[in-house]
């Protein structure tokens, strides 16, 4: 995964605003408050709920 | 925490009407073009530690013209396909302060007053919901901030109103409204903002690529030629229509800050 360290400094969860953290096994971004990840396609970081998926366990 | 609403279809449309045609808008002289573009330059002008927001950006000609002179420009739009393209022209013009993400403008994925500026160039027409937009400009934008709106606007006479917003929808089915300077004005007062400055100008149109961009298809272009055929002269007159069906659009630039 190829996404800029300062894009991720930049970047909120668009649901709760909290700081997001990159999980490279699953090639998205993840919100740890609301338990949600969030897709990266051609390295271009989709921030959209609609295409947002839950997960149970702790971020990778 | 808001409340955050999934897309609606109209969002889906802006979509897929914005992904078959994303290279063109970036060769469009009616986009990559504009006295606008080198006004948006000086307004930001000498700010290597200014952090912009593009929204809606499109093609990025906004971004490109930005990331020349700012130190960071983050490019957002509701397309995929847009914002390839975006980050392949940034890449080919070297400009690696220029960031890609898709994001709906009414639910921004950025902290509160992160950026310096945000601007939004012919974008705001296909919102679905200006006001929360607007709220959300103002929440990530710093109080010191500036925010430049520029976008196709409707006349105030309802009559010319009406038409501009019949061959829109007609021509673009993702088309929401050209909001009229007076309702931009109320929208941004009541989203906490107060108008520093205010412009608009006449933008010349090619009919023929103006409708090819859109890929509309040909019964909707045959109902936008009946509805010019039908126009009244002050209509005429106002949107400079000509034989071969070229015409003018109004264009706005709102120079807003955070009251």
């Amino acid at each position: 995964m190829s996404i800029d360290r300062r894009l991720l400094d930049l970047l909120a969860c668009p649901q709760c605003k909290g700081s997001l953290q990159p999980c490279a096994q699953r090639q998205a971004l993840c919100c740890p408050r609301c338990h949600l990840q969030y897709p990266i396609r051609d390295d271009i970081p989709v921030l959209l709920l609609d295409e947002a998926k839950p997960y149970e366990d702790k971020p990778a | 925490m808001e409340d955050l609403k999934p897309m609606s279809n109209q969002q889906k449309l802006v979509e897929k009407q914005f992904g078959v045609a994303a290279t063109d808008y970036l060769h469009s002289p009616a986009h990559a073009q504009g006295a606008d573009l080198q006004r948006l330059r000086r307004e930001f002008a000498e700010q290597p530690a200014m952090r912009v927001l593009d929204l809606g950006c499109g093609a990025g000609h906004a971004s490109f013209t930005l990331s020349e002179v700012v130190g960071e420009v983050l490019a957002v739009d509701l397309s995929g396909e847009m914002l390839r393209v975006v980050a392949d022209e940034a890449q080919q013009r070297g400009l690696s302060n220029l960031h890609t993400e898709k994001s709906m403008a009414e639910s921004l994925p950025f902290a509160d007053a992160y950026f310096d500026g945000v601007v939004t160039r012919f974008s705001a027409h296909h919102w679905a919901d200006v006001p929360a937009a607007l709220r959300e400009m103002r929440r990530v934008l710093h109080p010191q901030g500036k925010c430049v709106i520029i976008d196709v606007c409707a006349p105030e006479n309802p009559l010319l109103d009406t038409f501009l917003q019949a061959v829109e929808i007609l021509r673009d089915p993702s088309h929401v409204r050209d909001y009229r300077v007076s309702e931009w004005q109320a929208m941004l007062a009541a989203a906490g903002w107060q108008v520093s400055d205010q412009d608009t100008w006449k933008l010349p149109l090619d009919f023929a690529s103006w409708i090819s961009r859109m890929r509309s298809p040909e019964e909707r272009v045959t109902a936008i030629k009946s509805v010019w055929a039908g126009a009244p002269t002050e209509v005429c007159d106002h949107f400079a229509l000509q034989p071969n069906h070229d015409f003018s659009l109004d264009v706005c630039w709102m120079t807003a800050l955070p009251l």
